[in-house]
């Protein structure tokens, strides 16, 4: 499974018709698109040459400032750098949990779909709701965490207050919310893989861990892959967790990449600075999409 | 599928239905004027009181108060509404945002109204507070009107007081006072090294985030009651990294340490009223909460204690704009020029615990009889005489005010000497002043 | 099977059952606890919620809570609203979005990748920048303050369409093609066979959307001024600004806004997890 798979069959001649097909299969959604996404997109891209502080009609042509001043500013690379940071601490921490949970729920259990919900509920909750609980669960004095810490004999330290913890406390919060997506998606995913694989590999007397390596892993690529290219991007553009639970700090310590965006369009209204940024992230975006599509490739 | 296409067909029909567009007039034949504004639920009850005995003196205008929630969300919505020309006739902005609603001419200066027919006299200009002028205006010329004025003052216990072996009526009259009692009420009953109870707390929050602002602005009393200012008049270069800027912070960074504040909650209302906190800087909105939530014990304000300069403390408040896509300016003037009339004002403080914006306030019996039997309102009230306002500052004042807050982030949270980091905060900020001068 | 003997396979065998169901039930209830500790809070009284040792259940159950978050604003109103655009978003979206899918998976035309990995693209620019250009276009339209600028906009999705066109993907050719031979045209191909087949992922969509649009704040905000148009959480913003929080409406809000559709998913699960999935075909 590829993004780029061509199979040469029979019906290549059907080329022509193929065609009209697709743009009436498309049209709807090219429609809505090019409204309401395409100019939007290139507008930004416009915006990111130009200097404009949204309540005024007009906007001032600056060259490559924006981009010059980005590549300049030392914050800007802390703020990539959190960004990978938090990345790196996300994904691989979401995808495994994910993938284990889903895999420990394809089977026979009791109360499957009680368990189910409960993996789920983190993402039904509001972030601003979500934010408000947890800002209490890492509350030094009145807390849950340290709280249950205390039982162990450690002293948690005042997770969103040091530099330190706060990263790891935003990722643990993260990893919560966005888990169940991934759960689902996992879950629908193994479903789809037959049992007479699995039955047939008991037979030849394989065991719990070679079925997992030589049937679920392979047979799931497609849903990993998709999980991969969508967990990548969502967590390079990482904002609403980050802004409801540290708000970039303390000391700018979980400043991320569209926070960083954020700060300059909406709070010093530098709309074209803002958009440089967002081009930035999707140059870096496209690259790693395109390589994970070719790894795929090469893999599958 | 063919279900699920039947239910798109029915909802569409439904949309066409229901979304018509909305009535320009009330339908009486009354004026409708939109006003936007972020009271929290528990204010709005009297802000509807004061709306309906607005309409019911002005029977020719009808009043549309819309809630948008505060802070960046009302920024967007600003943005966006003076951008497709749907902005209301009224709205409460903070004065951060009135350089570039001015440099966007998207709002009319009160003057237009002020020495207009139905204007208001010098009498009446002079009642109110003249620290709300000032920070109402931008570059010296007045473009919103005040409609209420908060300010802080210091919440203490009073049986911790007791417990303390602390007078309750003599609450901490300096700086010294203050951080010593803040010692002597802070408590390590069991030795662990952890504080069972906390004397004071400090409005520590990330400088990048929402609260940033509102750190800087608790400090800015600390600031002046040093004798130092925030920008010079000229407005070339920042001011508050001066001798006096370091002994605010310092006294600051003393109190976040000794009290070991780091690995303490942000939460203070909460803690105070779980009794594990003694005293708090706070504004008068709290009051009406606190009515309830802390009548288990003998609590009370005191005004914030006295620098080495002088005595301060800040004022702020909302301040109401007249956007000039208004179609119907001259009925906002009217309804904001029936606000700050001190029979209203008296009225709306009392009903809502926010400050009155001028001195007659005083006068009006209601109001008299009303601080006889809330003393911790009079408190503010007093307060007010010798409030002050920040300097408004002309271009970047919104990076000028994140530059304070990561000293203040650093010198607390990050331990660091208070006079290196406000240095290297002053020379970011005055950097960008001589961008602007140029 | 018949009876037998607990012999030291079987015991090793039950013990790790139960040491999988001590794992899995104390993950569950380790995701669920900031959950409970919601509903808990939005029954108890506002000097209970903050105190040290935490204690979980109220002293006495403070229902009334919910009565005073639902005077501070016409939440019923707001509901009708947020539940009406999410079955829009959510019923256009499994519509575009699976056309366009098959399109991408099935279909050959001139530049088909090349315009999917636009499609791809357009995600990858974050939507701050693009939230006030996209209310510009829905101004010059005339859409502003109404359901159609919530709904419209959102009647395409990238993601959607990469999620389904993944799945389509597994889906073997051969019955389409059987059924083209007996002279089926690309829509029946679509309707008839794809979309059935592909049930757990159109209600995967389904769940994604309707939960995405439910939670959107930002965007309802800036599109929406009249109080009629609100939706939920828009409304339980009320309970918090600059200056305070009100812990125990908030939390009252924020449970009436989330457990409906809990329930939902509790019952709905066996639509997308179990379905008619994928597994009947590649034996």
């Amino acid at each position: 499974m590829t993004v780029t798979r061509r199979t040469k069959t029979a019906s290549n001649r059907l080329q022509g018709r193929d065609g009209l097909h697709a743009l009436l299969f498309l049209s709807p959604t090219l429609v809505i698109f090019t409204t309401f996404v395409i100019f939007p997109v290139f507008f930004s891209f416009y915006l990111s040459f130009h200097q404009w502080n949204m309540f005024s009609s007009q906007t001032s042509f600056v060259g490559l400032a924006n981009y010059s001043r980005m590549l300049r500013d030392p914050e800007f690379w802390t703020v990539v750098k959190n960004t990978l940071v938090y990345t790196l601490g996300t994904v691989p921490l979401n995808m495994a949990i994910s993938l284990l949970v889903a895999f420990m729920l394809n089977q026979k259990v009791f109360g499957k779909k009680f368990l189910r919900t409960a993996f789920f509920a983190p993402v039904i909750i509001s972030p601003v709701a979500a934010a408000v609980i947890w800002r209490w669960m890492y509350d030094p004095n009145f807390g849950l965490v340290n709280y249950m810490l205390s039982f162990a004999g450690i002293r948690g330290p005042n997770w969103l207050n040091e530099s330190h913890s706060a990263m790891f406390a935003l990722i643990l919060m993260a990893v919560w919310k966005t888990m169940g997506t991934n759960m689902v998606l996992f879950s629908a995913g193994l479903q789809g893989i037959p049992d007479t694989y699995y039955e047939a590999a008991e037979i030849d007397g394989a065991g719990a861990w070679t079925k997992f390596w030589r049937i679920t892993v392979p047979l799931l690529s497609p849903t990993t892959f998709f999980i991969m290219v969508m967990s990548l991007i969502s967590s390079f553009q990482a904002f609403d967790v980050v802004y409801v639970l540290t708000s970039g700090g303390p000391l700018g310590s979980t400043k991320v990449l569209v926070f960083y965006l954020y700060e300059h369009a909406f709070k010093f209204f530098e709309m074209g600075y803002a958009s440089a940024i967002a081009y930035f992230l999707f140059i870096t975006l496209i690259i790693l999409t395109l390589l994970q599509i070719k790894f795929m490739k090469s893999r599958v | 599928m063919k279900k699920l296409v039947l239910c798109a067909l029915l909802l569409g029909l439904l949309l066409q239905t229901s979304c018509g567009k909305k009535e320009e007039a009330a339908g009486d034949g009354r004026t409708v004027v939109t006003f936007w504004h972020s009271f929290v639920s528990s204010t709005v009850p009297a802000l509807n009181e004061l709306i309906a005995k607005f309409e019911k003196e002005n029977p020719a205008i009808q009043i549309r108060a819309q809630y948008i929630p505060t802070g960046d969300a009302l920024i967007q919505k600003l943005i966006t509404s003076v951008q497709s020309k749907t902005a209301p006739d009224i709205s409460w902005v903070h004065s951060d945002y009135l350089q570039d609603l001015v440099e966007a001419d998207a709002i009319y200066k009160m003057d237009d109204f002020i020495a207009g027919p139905d204007g208001l006299s010098e009498a009446e200009m002079a009642d109110i507070y003249p620290a709300l002028i000032q920070y109402a205006s931008w570059r010296g010329t007045l473009y919103s009107m005040p409609m209420e004025a908060t300010n802080l003052a210091l919440l203490y216990n009073r049986d911790l007081f007791r417990k303390a072996g602390l007078d309750p009526d003599r609450p901490p009259q300096d700086w010294r006072e203050l951080h010593e009692y803040a010692k002597k009420l802070t408590v390590d009953a069991d030795g662990d090294g952890i504080f069972e109870q906390v004397g004071f707390s400090l409005p520590v929050f990330p400088a990048t985030g929402p609260l940033g602002g509102w750190m800087v602005w608790q400090w800015l009393p600390f600031l002046w009651q040093a004798g130092g200012e925030l920008i010079n008049e000229e407005q070339t270069s920042v001011l508050y990294n001066s001798e006096a800027g370091v002994a605010a912070l310092r006294l600051w960074q003393e109190i976040y340490r000794d009290l070991k504040l780091s690995s303490y909650t942000t939460d203070y209302d909460v803690a105070f009223a779980s009794q594990r906190q003694a005293m708090a800087l706070d504004g008068p909105w709290n009051l009406p909460r606190y009515a309830t939530l802390l009548k288990h014990f003998d609590w009370g304000f005191a005004p914030l204690p006295q620098g080495p300069a002088k005595k301060a403390t800040i004022i702020g408040g909302e301040y109401l704009t007249i956007f000039k896509q208004s179609k119907h300016p001259a009925e906002a003037w009217k309804f904001i020029k029936w606000i700050i009339q001190p029979e209203n004002q008296a009225f709306w403080a009392i009903k809502s615990s926010y400050l009155p914006i001028n001195h007659s306030v005083l006068q009006v019996p209601e109001f008299q009889s009303y601080l006889a039997a809330h003393p911790a309102f009079k408190v503010f009230v007093d307060e007010l005489e010798y409030s002050l306002a920040s300097r408004p500052i002309d271009f970047h004042g919104l990076e000028i005010t994140r530059h304070v807050a990561e000293a203040l982030e650093k010198a607390t949270v990050g331990d660091q000497d208070p006079a290196a980091a406000l240095n290297e905060s002053a020379q970011k900020s005055n950097a960008l002043l001589q961008s602007a001068a140029k | 099977m018949p009876p037998m003997k607990p012999t030291a396979r079987t015991i090793l065998h039950i013990n790790k059952r139960t040491l999988f169901y001590l794992f899995i039930y104390g993950a569950a209830l380790a995701t669920l606890a900031p959950f409970i500790w919601m509903v808990l809070t939005s029954l108890k009284d506002l000097n209970e919620i903050f105190v040290y040792p935490p204690r979980w259940l109220p002293k006495t159950f403070h229902f009334e809570n919910y009565a005073r978050a639902f005077q501070a604003a016409p939440f019923g109103r707001y509901y009708l609203n947020s539940l009406v655009v999410a079955v829009a978003v959510t019923i256009g979206q499994l519509i575009t979005c699976s056309m366009a899918a098959f399109a991408f998976a099935r279909l050959r035309f001139r530049g088909r990748d090349a315009l999917f990995l636009l499609f791809l693209g357009t995600m990858m620019i974050p939507g701050q920048v693009t939230m006030i250009p996209t209310f510009m276009v829905l101004h010059w339209i005339g859409w502003i303050d109404s359901y159609k600028a919530l709904i419209v906009p959102g009647l395409a999705s990238a993601f959607g369409t990469f999620l389904l066109r993944q799945f389509f993907m597994t889906i073997p050719r051969e019955l389409e093609e059987a059924a083209y031979i007996d002279g089926c045209s690309k829509w029946r191909a679509l309707w008839h066979i794809i979309l059935p087949l592909s049930r757990p992922a159109l209600a995967t969509l389904a769940i994604f959307t309707f939960m995405g649009v439910f939670n959107d704040f930002m965007w309802a905000l800036i599109v929406l001024s009249s109080e009629e148009m609100r939706t939920v959480q828009l409304g339980l913003a009320i309970f918090r600004d600059r200056y305070l929080t009100e812990w125990d409406l908030m939390m009252a809000g924020s449970v009436t806004a989330t457990l409906p559709i809990l329930v939902v998913f509790f019952f709905a699960q066996k639509y997308f997890i179990k379905g008619i999935t994928l597994s009947g075909l590649k034996e």
